[in-house]
């Protein structure tokens, strides 16, 4: 569940306008949002915000069913981080590492056996179609293979929000259409989605409820975009 | 299958990022010169130790004309010597006082260093009585006043008025020894923090995506601080083990003055290494042996600060 009532978030000074003002909307367990805007409507910030990669700096967030303060403790953050998946805009791979080592870190990072994480990244890497490119370097994958990996590394720990900045930006049609099947599919499974896009033909194509930001503000909420 | 991944893959590639070689010569060098503190420390509080103790409850007294009978002098019996006399007065000081007058040979090995293996037996050379006095006792203010008017020329010198010049010098070289290895600590604190900041700002992008992954500041600065701590203890390793070459050779030149002196002329030979070795000071050693393990903790723990440190802007 995610929660957000008259949430705004300022970058620094007080001074400053906020980014995002006065935000608020709900997302039910297995719920998927499209997150519609202009360029510099604030998508980038809000999905930031879900991330806790930055904390509001005023009302009150409730994330996975945890209300996050705004002195929230680090370790805390990074407890509530280890449940939320993120797809950012430029993949954000770690570029020394295969295939398989980028998807494998956030199970790493929680300690897991190497068996057990080894049986889990094949069988991700099998189900976005990278079974075959499980060595491979990352710096050596294509656009699209690339935004795969990413999509694997952040649902491989079974987060139950995943966030995606633009994820088919450097998709080709076809490789778009195969990445809505997969947040679909994740939404079915009880993960939360929320998926930012400017492309009006994914966001026809798979018809889901929608949050339109413009300026920092939630202007239109809906339940599907014809 | 085949194990893609091994050994602690996360991407930040510390190896790359660190500056090793210059993280490790620079520690290497101030092990080096912590290790030749803590010699002189450890040598300066011996010496300190040593004439606080013993040496200050020596007398060293010469008689000239020793051999001279006292009657023809004074008013004493014939057939006894001024050196006899002498021997005969400090007979009175208290019990467990050790009395020895120096042999000729004792006494020409003791004059070596300025006349040489020469004989010396045609010089009109003093007699010398070392005398030890029991720990708790002190020597009699009226001792030298009577010496010297029951035997006149007698020359009475107490060591604890030079113990406590020398006990001053060692305590001042010890309070150096003790600022120079805080300097040393110091500059090591200050490579190592460089060193964290360059590796830190060549893996900004990787942290924050490691952290936005779930990875807790802990995690960060332990992988930073287990590395520069390993380059840190090869460093102080490498370091003392360089600085033992120069202090075997200081500690030989110091060899005369030690405890245990060393008699062979082949000084340098190995198997006199050996013996040399064994002249080390214990506290020495065990100082010697922690010095990559404090080197490795130094780096170790600035490494932890300056990372947590720079993990607090991140949310």
């Amino acid at each position: 569940m995610i929660r957000l009532d008259n949430v705004s978030w300022r970058r620094g000074k007080k001074e400053s306008g906020p980014v995002l003002a006065h935000l608020s909307f709900a997302v039910p367990q297995g719920g998927f949002r499209w997150l519609l805007g202009p360029s510099g409507a604030g998508k980038s910030s809000l999905l930031s915000l879900l991330h806790l990669e930055n904390l509001p700096t005023d009302g009150q967030m409730t994330i996975l069913g945890k209300t996050v303060a705004q002195d929230e403790k680090r370790a805390a953050l990074v407890r509530l981080r280890h449940r939320i998946g993120m797809v950012h805009q430029d993949y954000q791979l770690m570029p020394d590492l295969s295939v398989a080592d980028n998807v494998a870190l956030p199970l790493r990072l929680q300690n897991r056996p190497e068996d057990e994480i080894q049986d889990e990244v094949h069988a991700i890497l099998k189900w976005v179609g990278l079974g075959e490119r499980v060595d491979v370097p990352a710096t050596r994958l294509s656009g699209g293979e690339q935004q795969r990996t990413a999509i694997a590394r952040a649902i491989i720990h079974r987060p139950g929000l995943v966030l995606a900045d633009e994820p088919t930006n450097a998709l080709e049609e076809s490789q778009a259409c195969r990445l809505l099947d997969m947040f679909a599919e994740l939404s079915a499974m009880g993960t939360t989605v929320i998926v930012a896009t400017h492309n009006e033909s994914l966001v026809r194509r798979l018809e889901r409820p929608f949050l339109f930001l413009e300026r920092g503000r939630l202007v239109e909420e809906g339940d599907a975009q014809a | 299958m085949t194990r893609p991944f091994s050994g602690r893959k996360d991407g930040l590639s510390l190896s790359e990022a660190l500056p090793d070689r210059s993280l490790f010569a620079l520690v290497a060098m101030m092990g080096f010169l912590a290790a030749l503190t803590l010699a002189g420390a450890s040598g300066a509080r011996a010496l300190s130790a040593r004439w606080s103790g013993g040496a200050a409850q020596l007398l060293t007294i010469q008689v000239p004309d020793a051999n001279a009978p006292l009657a023809a002098q004074g008013g004493g019996s014939a057939t006894t010597t001024r050196v006899q006399a002498v021997l005969a007065d400090l007979a009175s000081l208290p019990d467990g006082t050790e009395v020895h007058q120096l042999t000729p040979p004792e006494l020409a090995r003791l004059l070596e260093p300025w006349l040489g293996e020469t004989d010396s037996s045609a010089l009109p050379l003093p007699a010398i009585i070392r005398v030890k006095l029991p720990p708790d006792a002190s020597v009699p203010a009226t001792l030298e006043q009577a010496l010297s008017t029951h035997v006149p020329g007698t020359i009475m010198e107490h060591n604890a008025r030079w113990g406590e010049r020398l006990r001053a010098l060692a305590n001042s070289l010890l309070a150096c020894a003790g600022l120079a290895l805080l300097s040393v600590g110091g500059i090591a604190t200050m490579i190592t923090g460089l060193a964290t900041r360059t590796g830190l700002a060549s893996r900004k992008d990787i942290i924050k995506t490691l952290h936005g992954l779930g990875a807790s500041d802990s995690y960060i600065a332990g992988r930073f601080a287990w590395r520069t701590a390993t380059l840190g203890f090869g460093g102080g390793l490498s370091g003392t083990l360089m600085a033992c070459l120069p202090l075997l050779l200081l500690l030989q030149m110091a060899a005369p003055f030690a405890s245990v002196p060393l008699t062979t002329p082949e000084r340098l030979l190995p198997q006199n290494w050996q013996a040399l070795a064994n002249t080390i000071p214990s506290d020495m050693l065990c100082a010697l042996a922690l010095l990559p393990f404090v080197a490795a903790f130094i780096c170790w723990f600035t490494t932890q600060v300056m990372v947590r440190l720079w993990l607090l802007r991140l949310p």
